[in-house]
C-alpha cells in the first residue's frame, strides 16, 4: 500500500471523490442529527420533572365527593398511605422522596387550589423557594402563606394581609411566581405541608370518600437513579395498585407524540436507511472507480502486486474518503444542529398533573412547558458516527477485493 | 537448467473456450538471448507471450523460467515470481496516469519492503540511464509516446528482472521514435546481457533480434 498514490489517485479524481465525499458525508450528517434530535427530545421530555427536582410523579386516582364544598381532593389525586410512602423509600433505586397535598377548598366566596409543600427539600414543591418575587418563603414551625402573584393580584391580596381558608386563618408573608416556576402541581395558596394536611383531615366530605391521617399525603415526587426510573416505576404500581399514575420521563415523551419521540425503532430505522444511502454511495463509487481502473490494476498485478496489495490499496482509498466523508458529516451536523435547537418544543402537562377546577377561570386549560428543543451532538455520537464511516469505508473496500480478483494480470496486453 | 537456458515453453497450448490459439508450441530462451517472436495479426503471439510471462495459464503444457515450473502455481505465487524475475514493456506503455515518472518506475517496488528513498533514488537511476533525467517529476500526460516508453523500459527494469518481455514496443510510435526505442533495447540487451523476448509484426524490427522465431495460426514455424 501505498498513501502517496492513494492521496493522488483521490486528488486526480477529484470530482468523483468530492461528490462521493459529499454523498456519504450527507448520510453520515443525516444519521448524527437523527441520533442527536432522538437524544434532544429524550431530554426534553425529563424538563417537566426535573425543574420540580424529581425523576417520577406519583398519584393516585379516586372519587370526588357528590357536593363540591369545603376542602376536598381532586379526582386525580387521593390519599397515599404513610405506610405506602415507607414501602416506597426502600424500592432500590429510589434516591429521595418529595411530598405534597393538593386540596381543592370551596370557600362560600372564594376557591383556593391549596398545595401543601415542606420547607426544605430539593425534590417536590419546596423548590418554589426559589420563586419567591415579593416577601419571603415559609418559615420553621410557622403557619403562613405563599400567594400566587396572579392571584394575589386578582384578588387584591398583598403580602402582610391574612386571608382565610377553611375556617383558618394564615398570614401573607410572599407571593410566587407561577408563570416561572414549575408547571407540575400548580396552586394559588401553598402553606406548609402540616397546614394542609390537618386541613384534609378535619373535612367532613373528603374524608366521606378518601380516609385520610395526619401523615398521610396526594402528591409524590421521587428523585431515581437514572438506569433504574422504569423498574422503579414499576415497583410503585406494586406497591399502589395498577391505577395508580406514574409519570416519568418516558410518558412525556409519548405525549410529546412526535416521530423522534414515539420510538427509538423509528430513530434506528431511519438511521439504518441512511447509513444503507452512505453504503450504496461508498460502494457505487469504488466499484465504479474500480472498473474504470481496471487496465491500471492488471498492470499493478503484471509487475507483481498480489491481490491483497491491490486490495489495500483500494481498501486505504476507500477509508479515507469515508473518513473524509465522516469529518465532514460531523461538520455538517453541527451546523444543522445548532438550527434546530432555536426550535421550541410544547410538551403538554396533563391536567391530572395540575388540576385546576373546570368552572374556575382558567381551569381546564391545557397547561404546556415550553423549551427550546436541547439539541447537541455528543462527543460519543460523533465519535461513533466517524468510526461508522471508517468501517463503511473498510467493509465496501473489502467487498471490492472480489472485483479486483476478477481483474487478470493479462488486462494489460489488451489495447483498443 | 539445461545448457542455459532461462525459459522453456514445452508443449504449450491455450484455448479461449473453443478456439485453440496457441497448439503445442515448444520454445527455448537462453539466458543473454534476444528472441523476437513475428507472425501476422491474430497469429497468437500475444497469447504465447502471456502463457511465458506468467501472466496466463496455458490450457496444456509448461513453462519453467529461471529454472522454476511454473505451471501449476497459483495467481498469487505468479505474482511474487513476477515480481521477482520478469520485467514488462507494452505497446501501449500502461503508465499510471496519477503517477509521476519516477513514482511510475517504482510502481514494481511498491509492495517490496524498503524506504521510500531507495524506492526514489533506484527509479531515478534507471530514467537518468534512459535520459529522462530531467523528467522524473512529470505525469505521463506531459510525456511524448518516446518519453512514455522509455519511462516503461525503466519501469520493466526496476526490480533487475531476469528476462524482460516486450509486446509491440514500438507499435504506438511513429518510426524514428520507434528506432530510438529499439536502439535503447538493442544497447540493454548488448551491453547489459538483458535477456529479451520481443512481440512485433515487423520484420524489419526483428532482426534487430540474435534470433527470430515465426508464428503462424497458433504454430511455430520451423
Ligand atoms: N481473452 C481472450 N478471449 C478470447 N479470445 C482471445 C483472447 N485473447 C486473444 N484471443 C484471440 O486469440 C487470437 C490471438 O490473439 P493474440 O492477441 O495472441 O494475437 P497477436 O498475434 O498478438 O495479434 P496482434 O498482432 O494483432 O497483437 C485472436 O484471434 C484473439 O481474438
Ligand atoms: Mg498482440
Amino acid at each position: 500500500m501505498n498513501l502517496n498514490y492513494v492521496v493522488k489517485e483521490l486528488y486526480y479524481q477529484r470530482r468523483r471523490t468530492i461528490i462521493s465525499v459529499v454523498g456519504l458525508s450527507v448520510g453520515i450528517a443525516l444519521f448524527i442529527i437523527l441520533n442527536a434530535l432522538s437524544l434532544a427530545y429524550r431530554e426534553a421530555a425529563r424538563a417537566p420533572l426535573k425543574e420540580i427536582g424529581a425523576d417520577i410523579t406519583v398519584q393516585r386516582p379516586g372519587n370526588v365527593p357528590q357536593e363540591l364544598t369545603g376542602a376536598v381532593f381532586p379526582c386525580s389525586a387521593v390519599t397515599i398511605r404513610q405506610e405506602e410512602i415507607t414501602k416506597i423509600e426502600k424500592i432500590p433505586g429510589v434516591i429521595g422522596i418529595g411530598k405534597a397535598v393538593l386540596v381543592w377548598v370551596f370557600d362560600p366566596h372564594q376557591a383556593w387550589i391549596v398545595l401543601g409543600i415542606e420547607r426544605e427539600n430539593s425534590i417536590g414543591p419546596a423548590i418554589l423557594r426559589a420563586f419567591v418575587t415579593e416577601g419571603r418563603f415559609l418559615e420553621n414551625g410557622k403557619s403562613e402563606a405563599l400567594i400566587e402573584a396572579g392571584y394575589a393580584q386578582q384578588f387584591g391580596i398583598k403580602v402582610g394581609s391574612n386571608i382565610a381558608v377553611a375556617g383558618r386563618s394564615f398570614p401573607v408573608v410572599g407571593l410566587v411566581d407561577a408563570s416561572r416556576a414549575p408547571k407540575i402541581a400548580v396552586a394559588n395558596l401553598y402553606l406548609p405541608l402540616k397546614d394542609a394536611q390537618s386541613i384534609a383531615v378535619s373535612s367532613k366530605p373528603l374524608q366521606s370518600v378518601s380516609p385520610f391521617a395526619p401523615g398521610d399525603v396526594n402528591l409524590l415526587f421521587i428523585k431515581a437513579e437514572q438506569e433504574k426510573i422504569m423498574p422503579v416505576a414499576a415497583a410503585l404500581k406494586n406497591i399502589l395498585g395498577a391505577k395508580a399514575v406514574i409519570a416519568t420521563p418516558e410518558s412525556f415523551l409519548k405525549l410529546l407524540g412526535n416521530l423522534f419521540a414515539l420510538s427509538d425503532k423509528f430513530t434506528l430505522a431511519a438511521s439504518l436507511i441512511a447509513m444503507l444511502i452512505a453504503i450504496l454511495i461508498a460502494f457505487k463509487t469504488m466499484a465504479g472507480n474500480i472498473s474504470e481502473r481496471a487496465k491500471e490494476i492488471g498492470v499493478m498485478k503484471a509487475v507483481g502486486w498480489t491481490q491483497q496489495n491491490v486490495t489495500m490499496q483500494f481498501l486505504m482509498e476507500s477509508v479515507l474518503q469515508c473518513f473524509a466523508a465522516g469529518i465532514l458529516g460531523i461538520l455538517i451536523a453541527v451546523i444543522v444542529s445548532y438550527g434546530l435547537s432555536f426550535m421550541t418544543v410544547n410538551i403538554p402537562i396533563p391536567w391530572e398533573m395540575s388540576p385546576t377546577p373546570h368552572f374556575l377561570p382558567g381551569g381546564g386549560k391545557q397547561l404546556y412547558k415550553t423549551l427550546q428543543l436541547p439539541v447537541h451532538i455528543p462527543f460519543k455520537l460523533a465519535t461513533f458516527a466517524l468510526l461508522l464511516s471508517v468501517l463503511i469505508g473498510g467493509f465496501t473496500g473489502a467487498l471490492l477485493g472480489r472485483h479486483i480478483s476478477k481483474i487478470k494480470p493479462s488486462e494489460v496486453l489488451r489495447h483498443e | 537448467m539445461n545448457n542455459g537456458d532461462i525459459l522453456m515453453g514445452v508443449n504449450l497450448s491455450k484455448k479461449y473456450s473453443n478456439l485453440e490459439v496457441v497448439k503445442d508450441v515448444s520454445l527455448n530462451v537462453k539466458e543473454g538471448e534476444f528472441v523476437s517472436l513475428v507472425g501476422k495479426s491474430g497469429c497468437g503471439k500475444t497469447t504465447l507471450l502471456s502463457l511465458l510471462s506468467g501472466l496466463e495459464k496455458p490450457t496444456k503444457g509448461q513453462v519453467t523460467l529461471n529454472s522454476k515450473d511454473i505451471t501449476g502455481a497459483t495467481e498469487e505465487e505468479l505474482a511474487l515470481f513476477r515480481r521477482e524475475y520478469v520485467g514488462f514493456i507494452f505497446q501501449s506503455f500502461n503508465l499510471i496516469p496519477t503517477l509521476s515518472a519516477w513514482e511510475n518506475v517504482a510502481l514494481p517496488l511498491f509492495p517490496i519492503k524498503m524506504s521510500n528513498d531507495q524506492r526514489r533514488k533506484r527509479a531515478i537511476e534507471l530514467l537518468e540511464q534512459m535520459e529522462m533525467g530531467p523528467r522524473i517529476e512529470h505525469l505521463p500526460a506531459a510525456l511524448s509516446g518516446g518519453e512514455k516508453q522509455r519511462v516503461a523500459i525503466a519501469r520493466a527494469l526496476a526490480n533487475h528482472p531476469k528476462i524482460v518481455f516486450a509486446d509491440e514496443p514500438t507499435g504506438n510510435l511513429d518510426s524514428a521514435t520507434g528506432d530510438a526505442i529499439m536502439a535503447i533495447l538493442s544497447e540493454l540487451h548488448k551491453k547489459q546481457g538483458m535477456t529479451m523476448l520481443m512481440v512485433t509484426h515487423e520484420p524489419e524490427l526483428a532482426k534487430t533480434a540474435d534470433r527470430v522465431i515465426r508464428m503462424q495460426d497458433g504454430e511455430v514455424m520451423k
